[in-house]
């Protein structure tokens, strides 16, 4: 058998953004990968101790497009933290909402780009139509289509009121029947799918654990991780997430977490929407941080993502630092691809649903 | 095929996007669009400026007043400046017909006078303060109150201890 490198990027290896592998191939198959990272380096994190606290929402909002509401809702945490501020309780169960339905849109958009990787190219149509129920919603409600601007320190700076509600609601309804009906039994049946799908890119329970995996990537090798019920924070502890498990821990598990997970997220919404509590929007008008450090972390669409801050009592933060789940479930690649088709490798890549301009920023 | 039947039904539904630019796109009402400026209800706090992460909003003092600027090309719709605003004098529009041509793009600038206004007593030069930061102040105004705004934290000290005989 013929063995020889191939370099796979760093541009378009599955989604358009840059990765660069260096992949041993033995025939057809892969034998070893070699990852070089750091193409798409920015200097964010330098740049946060550069911005005061304000500014830093937006920049870090734009730290990648498909969290972009995890991050500053880590931040706003922290902040929170460090200055001992209550959230009001209307702000918790908003700022749930606006986390679940990124996380909705983010799922969705992966298991698109799944079908689109196939060449199922009108399945790829169907469920970007289906997702841009919730994209409408977003730019509906929060007035953008990517990056909500939801979060504030002490609170959110949007707010859903009764006409509000019903029409997102609206939106869910419509959204649901297409999913739960058409897409998932779909993904679930569909011989393209899972001819691509099953049984490739296996990464087993506990090799997820060893590698220090995250979110849907572990939930599909059936570790049964989220932030929202280990953690919880804002009001996920009332809301009795279902943490969604597949076990066999192939490309295809992976999609369908994703999947099911949208469900939930639906669900979730929907929770919060009936519950929601009258009461202010925010703790107070102009924050005032001490000095202080903290650690918080949130379920972002692609697992844990941790942030570290510190404060040194002016507006501007001494250190802002985060980790996200990518730059494990990146480095996991290698013990997913071994083995499986050259042809495969991009599937494999967007399984983990990578986030490169969060890991590199 | 299961999916034939989906495949039916989207091509009875016709085309999912909107026809713009030849028929109306919708533009939600909290769309966040190209700043405005009421340089009528601004009192001249600069937090707008200093929560701005574009670094889009300038104020600078001159002879005439408190000139605001703004260059909506490094304004990244944040919404930031408005939630900050005391007065809501800056707010975010939802007019999203930014389009223009590269060699315009310096131009994409408003620029507002926010004038200074003299206390009606002894003639000094105050900072901006319109009726919006009175009504958020006070919650609501009286003749006497009204009076007072408009005068210098000097005169009106002594309109509140000495009296009117100022
Ligand atoms: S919307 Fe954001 S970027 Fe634009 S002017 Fe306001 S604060 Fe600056
Ligand atoms: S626009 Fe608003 S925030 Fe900006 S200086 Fe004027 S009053 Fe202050």
């Amino acid at each position: 058998m013929k063995s020889f490198d191939m370099p796979v990027g760093p541009l378009h290896v599955s989604l358009e953004e840059p990765m660069y592998f260096r992949i041993h191939v033995e025939g057809e198959q892969v034998a070893g990968i070699e990852i070089t990272a750091g193409h798409v380096h920015r200097g964010i994190e330098y740049l946060t101790a550069k911005r005061n606290i304000y500014q830093n929402l937006a920049l870090i909002e734009r730290v990648c497009s498909l969290c972009s509401n995890s991050h500053p809702q880590a931040y706003c945490m922290g902040l929170e933290k460090i200055a001992g501020i209550e959230v009001p309780e209307r702000a918790q169960y908003l700022r749930v909402i606006a986390d679940e339905i990124k996380r909705a849109a983010s799922n969705m958009f992966n298991v698109a780009i799944l079908a689109h990787i196939v060449g199922f190219e009108s399945l790829f149509m169907h469920v970007m139509e289906a997702r841009e129920i919730m994209q409408d919603t977003k730019e509906t409600v929060f007035g953008n289509r990517m990056d909500l601007a939801a979060n504030v320190i002490g609170g959110v700076k949007f707010d859903i009121d009764e006409a509000g509600a019903a029409y997102v609601i609206g939106q869910l309804n419509r959204l649901e029947p297409i999913l739960v009906k058409e897409i998932i039994p779909l993904y679930e049946t569909n011989a393209s799918i899972l001819s691509r799908t099953r049984g490739v890119g296996v990464i087993n329970r506990e090799q997820c654990i060893d590698y220090g995996l995250m979110g849907p990537v572990a939930r599909g090798s059936g570790y049964a991780y989220d932030v929202r019920t280990a953690a919880p924070y804002a009001v996920y502890d009332r809301l009795d997430v279902e943490v969604i498990t597949y076990p066999d821990g192939d490309v295809w598990s992976r999609a369908m977490v994703r999947l099911r997970e949208v469900v939930e997220a639906i669900r979730l919404m929907r929770l919060c929407l009936r519950e929601l509590p009258e009461g202010p929007l925010t703790a107070g008008p102009l924050p005032f941080i001490p000095a202080g450090e903290a650690i918080t972390k949130v379920e972002a669409p692609r697992g844990e993502l941790i942030y570290y801050l510190k404060t040194d009592g002016t507006d501007i933060p001494a250190r802002v630092k985060w980790r996200v789940p990518t730059y494990m479930n990146w480095d996991a690649l290698e013990v997913m691809m071994v083995g499986d088709r050259i042809s495969d490798i991009p599937l494999i890549v967007n399984s983990i649903d990578p986030c490169i301009s969060c890991t590199e920023r | 095929m299961a999916f034939l039947k989906i495949l039916l039904d989207n091509l009875r539904k016709g085309p999912a996007t909107e026809a713009f630019p030849f028929g109306e796109a919708t533009t939600p009402d909290a769309y966040r669009g190209k700043v405005t400026f009421d340089e009528t209800s601004c009192v001249g706090c600069n937090m707008c400026e200093h929560v701005c992460a574009g670094g889009a909003i300038r104020f600078s003092e001159k002879e005439d007043g408190l000139h605001f600027l703004i260059w909506h090309n490094t304004c990244i719709s944040c919404g930031l400046c408005a939630h900050y605003c005391p007065t809501k004098a800056i707010k975010l529009s939802n007019n999203w017909h930014l389009s223009h041509l590269q060699e315009e793009k310096y131009e994409q600038v408003d620029h507002a006078v926010v004038p200074y206004r003299e206390c009606t007593s002894c003639g000094k030069r105050l900072q901006p303060g319109g009726p919006m930061l009175h009504q958020l102040a006070f919650k609501g105004a009286n003749p006497r109150s009204e009076r007072l705004m408009n005068m210098c934290p000097d005169c009106r000290r002594k309109v509140s201890y000495i009296g009117e005989a100022v």
